[in-house]
């Protein structure tokens, strides 16, 4: 038993406030040490497969300065959900396991000019029209129906096509990341059967913990008014609209595709891993190349894939309460990815590198005066937004130079699991859990009673601790906190 | 009868892992796919109206499972089709199955539980054991 958790008999050495480290000593391989962000009570918590897995990636060729887990961290499938790790563009290699199947999974924040008090009365209403006009759970398709030339054009340009199609506001698109778009986008790279699954699930939230939340903030909880008002909130119990999804099928197949072929491709380039999940590629080499170009059609389809869901809120808040949604200033607050692969920038050891940054289960926070971010955020730094479970409420920080430094400007992205999904379905009944939150004032529907138990709070870390690691650290500062009143899950 | 699959309630906590076995690899099989059933639906709501014959090549016994739970997987997506009932061949290199079960719409919303993403290969084993062969499978959700 380690000192500071009994799940693991590795040694964690503390290294500052809320940072530990894995040295290269625990585990045959490793290129980089562990570095974990937490709480010491958090740190506690943390389960056995983090350490086996962390250590795993850590044991990855290429990989620069230390394998990461923010303070969400949990048991994944191959990296921990709540990694970070970043590889040398020359030496390091890509995995499309390590990015995993729901590729460009992120957050989508949406403001209104709507009080709780307009609201309330209509809630249920509201959210059984978002039920009907964003489709949830297992197998649903998509309000529109794509060709296949639109799916390649999804691919290739991401949420601008939604603005082509007049899914999306101009204002939108800047107030994405990347601007809804990677760079490398490349159809030619993705299998019939990757396609053949993004012809009906455009516009779909899929299952899981994916969801659709309206939620209210309170003037209490805002901690920066500056930012939060250059965010776009104005208002005690102002309204807001929170999305959490991805690419949907694109991404399973695409990810699904490169697992198998990098499996084989692994042998001729002599490299092995700790995990089979975890098989990779030279960055460099063809697979490599045709994975990342994969990859970003994926992303590009995940934003376009949030921006029609966006429509269609702005479309159900018409109906319900008989305004437009340019009148209710039903704007884009922000767009961020929370599993991805990036060529990005960074500093290691006083030089500038060019680096493939996986994310996997993190959001990147950019601090202010960063030259990817939109002019609109150059000076606050970027908008980071951090999901709760349906109970309990998310928060929006904003991103730091010491982001930069520390985590290659990365942070949490929830407040991660505690509990597995077939244990909290033993624990709570779904129907159950519906009604007891009705009580406490949030309304949710959901596709699947199952699906509802797996995900209720107490399966989840408390996100304010996890929040507050990363805001004492410096690497993302809170901003304001949203709570939940209507819910549609997936 | 020893239970065809488990569920593994400490593993891989954000998506579900299961163990299947079988007196034989294709019961095996046969189990791993009612396992992925039950994560997708209700398998008593599953009719055996729908039917769909496919198969699936692979050089170990690992590749055929993974190909077979993941062309299940696509099928879902694809054809709006989730299966009650299996029967699985399994030879060297190729698996062929015949699958009997419902549509989405007919299994009905309220009946239908996680939409698995992917089958991972995250622990995936297919192994003998003293009476006959088991697997454990993480997908992801």
């Amino acid at each position: 038993m380690s000192f500071v958790n009994p799940n693991t008999k590795m040694k964690i050495e503390p290294v500052s406030k809320h940072v530990w480290e894995i040295p290269v000593t625990e585990k045959k391989g490793m290129n980089v040490p562990g570095r974990i962000f937490a709480t010491e009570n958090l740190m506690r918590g943390i389960d056995e497969g983090v350490f086996e897995q962390l250590t795993n990636v850590a044991c990855m060729p290429g990989i620069v300065k230390y394998a990461m887990a923010m303070p969400d961290a949990h048991w994944g499938y191959a990296f921990p959900v709540g990694g970070v790790a970043a590889f040398d563009t020359e030496e390091g290699v890509i995995s499309p396991g390590a990015v995993g199947y729901d590729i460009c999974c992120g957050m989508r924040l949406i403001s209104t000019n709507l009080s709780y008090k307009e609201v309330k009365p209509k809630i249920k209403e509201l959210v059984n029209e978002l039920f009907e006009k964003v489709p949830a759970g297992v197998g649903v398709k998509g309000k529109i129906s794509l060709q296949r030339k639109e799916v390649l054009e999804v691919m290739h340009e991401g949420a601008n096509w939604c603005y082509e199609k007049g899914y999306a506001w101009k204002e939108d698109i800047e107030r994405i990341e990347g601007k809804g778009k990677i760079e490398g986008a490349d159809s030619e790279k993705v299998s019939e059967r990757a396609i053949g699954r993004t012809m009906n699930q455009l516009g779909t939230l899929g299952s899981g913990n994916h969801y659709l939340e309206i939620q209210v903030i309170h003037a209490s909880e805002i901690f920066n008014s500056e930012i939060a008002n250059k965010f776009g909130v104005f208002d005690d119990e102002q309204v807001m609209v929170m999305v959490h999804c991805g690419s949907r099928g694109t991404g399973h197949q695409i990810a699904s595709d490169y697992l198998q072929k990098f499996m084989d491709a692994m042998k001729k380039y002599n490299i092995t891993v700790k995990d089979k999940e975890l098989a990779c590629t030279p960055i460099n080499s063809d697979e490599g190349k045709d994975y990342y170009a994969a990859m970003a059609c994926a992303a590009n389809n995940a934003f376009a894939n949030r921006q029609v869901i966006t429509h269609n809120i702005r479309k159900a808040f018409e109906k319900i309460f008989n305004k437009s949604a340019e009148n209710m200033e039903m704007n884009l607050i922000y767009d961020v990815a929370h599993n991805i692969a990036k060529i990005e920038k960074h500093q290691v050891n006083g030089k500038a590198k060019k680096l493939l940054v996986v994310r996997k289960g993190s959001t990147r926070s950019f601090g202010p005066g960063h030259e990817e971010l939109a002019q609109v955020f150059r000076k606050t730094g970027q908008p980071v937004i951090v999901g709760g479970s349906m109970e309990t409420g998310s928060y929006v920080c904003v991103g730091t130079e010491k982001a930069m430094d520390e985590t290659f400007g990365s942070t949490m992205h929830g407040s991660g699991r505690t509990m597995s999904r077939t244990k909290a379905k033993e624990l709570v009944k779904g129907e159950q859990l519906q009604k007891d939150m009705e009580k406490r004032g949030i309304y949710v529907k959901s596709a699947s009673y199952s699906g509802l138990a797996e995900e209720a709070g107490m399966a989840y870390k408390d996100i304010s601790e996890v929040v507050r690691t990363m805001d004492e650290i410096g690497i993302s500062k809170k901003v304001f906190s949203l709570k939940p009143v209507g819910n549609v899950k997936g | 009868m020893e239970k065809r699959f488990e569920f593994l309630p400490d593993v891989a906590i954000a998506d579900i892992a299961f163990r299947a076995r079988g007196a034989d690899i294709g019961e095996l099989f046969e189990n791993c796919a009612l396992a992925l059933t039950d994560v997708m639906a209700d398998p008593k709501k599953i009719s055996l109206k729908e039917k769909k014959k496919f198969s699936v090549e692979g050089t170990t016994q690992e590749e055929l499972l993974f190909n077979f739970l993941g062309e299940l997987v696509y099928i879902k997506d694809v054809d709006n089709l989730i299966f009650g009932k299996f029967k699985v061949g399994v030879s060297e290199q190729k698996l062929e199955a015949e699958c009997s079960g419902s549509s989405l719409g007919e299994i009905g919303r309220a009946n239908l539980r996680n939409d698995v993403k992917a089958i991972t290969m995250h622990m995936f084993s297919v192994k003998k054991i003293a009476k006959g062969y088991e697997a454990t499978v993480v997908v992801d959700i």
